[in-house]
């Protein structure tokens, strides 16, 4: 009976979880979706400027 | 991985922040002293001198070419970060709480402290990355707070909005444009001071820390809270890890508030939590004194903590750490490698 308890109150919990994920996933996804439409180029590049140099070869210790 | 100790601060910090590639730390302490570290050996390169009372809060600019720091000698500075020449310096009436450049390092905002007869406020400035450049002496915007000061402000993704962490546990949302107040919320406990105010690296959300002893995630554009962290200790400092999907929270009574004793010595601890569970999943231990501020290696590498202390404690991640998954996610991982 208590293993059955426990398993019941596991359940609730990963559902819970599950939930809580999904919720930001879609937060994250919307957001996204807005940066996108806003064209906010050093947003979507994990707020890193893109510098003239980026591409070509170059080594910095 | 043992962490690295910066020693070289003779008083408390109060703001430690890494440069976009990492590979730099910056701190200010109540010593005037601005610093620049190796974050991978805790080397000091550099020191900037010429603040004349208790730093308070430092940044730097996207291109790593520009530092802003200010203080209690009423002054914001802005320092060319690879010469330690002072470009700029930019007078006000009260000290400066707070600095913080936008994503495009094209602005620059302070936070004013209140003081009798003046207002906090929040000034922003035009900047030229050019180092060479002449900086403009008067500011582009200046919202004055009229009903609680703002201890912490930032600007949004595009710089649309700054906002702001008040006194009063609210949190404030301008127009960055006009400064016009579009919007204020009581985010943390009715006058519990907003300690921190920290950014995800998209700027869409944020973190606040409070006295109040929880940490929140609200969205930018609509301020609603997203997330809340409680701990039973007054924050300073919050902040969110790339990567992995974490928060890191810094804090601690203050040893003139509780009774010491040898066994608390070292035991101010460093609290990770799940950013979107909000479970606590961890904690990192250290300093003998609270943490003022946390920052996170902006690729999500490690993570560095001032403290009360005078020290600044750097932490590498190891494989462990990157590994961390619950069920749930790794589930979800797999799915979406399914599709």
């Amino acid at each position: 009976q208590d293993q059955a308890k426990k398993n019941t109150a596991n359940k609730a919990v990963i559902e819970e979880r599950q939930r809580l994920l999904g919720e930001w996933l879609e937060f994250r996804k919307s957001m996204r979706q807005m940066l996108e439409e806003e064209d906010a180029v050093i947003e979507l590049n994990n707020g890193k400027i893109l510098r003239d140099e980026d591409g070509e070869v170059e080594e910095i210790e | 991985m043992r962490p690295i100790l910066l020693s070289g601060h003779e008083r408390a910090l109060t703001q430690v922040k890494y440069n976009p590639d990492g590979d730099i730390i910056f701190s200010v302490s109540k010593d005037h002293v601005v610093c620049a570290w190796f974050s991978h050996n805790g080397e000091r390169l550099g020191t900037y001198h010429g603040h004349q009372g208790a730093l308070w809060t430092v940044d730097v600019d996207p291109t790593s070419t520009l530092l802003a720091t200010g203080g209690a000698d009423n002054t914001m500075r802005l320092w060319e970060v690879k010469t330690g020449k002072l470009l700029k310096t930019w007078d006000f009436p009260t000290s400066i709480k707070r600095v913080e450049f936008s994503a495009d390092g094209r602005q620059l905002l302070g936070v004013t402290e209140k003081r009798s007869g003046h207002l906090g406020t929040i000034v922003v400035y035009e900047i030229d990355p050019d180092p060479e450049a002449k900086q403009s002496d008067e500011h582009i915007l200046r919202i004055v707070c009229e009903d609680s000061k703002p201890t912490v402000a930032g600007f949004s993704y595009l710089a649309h909005y700054i906002i702001a962490g008040h006194e009063d546990g609210s949190v404030s949302q301008f127009d960055a444009k006009n400064g016009e107040l579009l919007y204020n919320t009581q985010v943390h406990e009715t006058d519990m001071l907003i300690t921190d105010l920290q950014w995800s690296q998209d700027r869409t959300y944020f973190i606040t820390a409070s006295k109040d002893k929880t940490a929140k995630i609200s969205a930018a554009d609509s301020l609603e809270v997203l997330k809340t962290y409680v701990t039973d200790t007054p924050l300073n400092s919050a902040a969110i890890t790339p990567v992995k999907d974490f928060v890191i929270l810094g804090g601690g009574q203050a040893a003139m508030d509780v009774t010491t004793t040898s066994a608390r010595q070292g035991k101010f601890e460093a609290r990770f939590y799940h950013k979107i569970f909000c479970e606590e999943i961890g904690r990192v231990r250290g300093h003998f004194g609270p943490l003022n501020y946390v920052a996170v290696h902006p690729q999500g590498l490690g993570y560095c903590s001032g403290g009360e202390d005078g020290y600044v404690r750097v932490h590498h991640f190891d494989k462990g750490y990157f590994d961390f998954l619950y069920e749930v996610e790794r589930e979800k991982a797999q799915e979406l490698a399914n599709l």
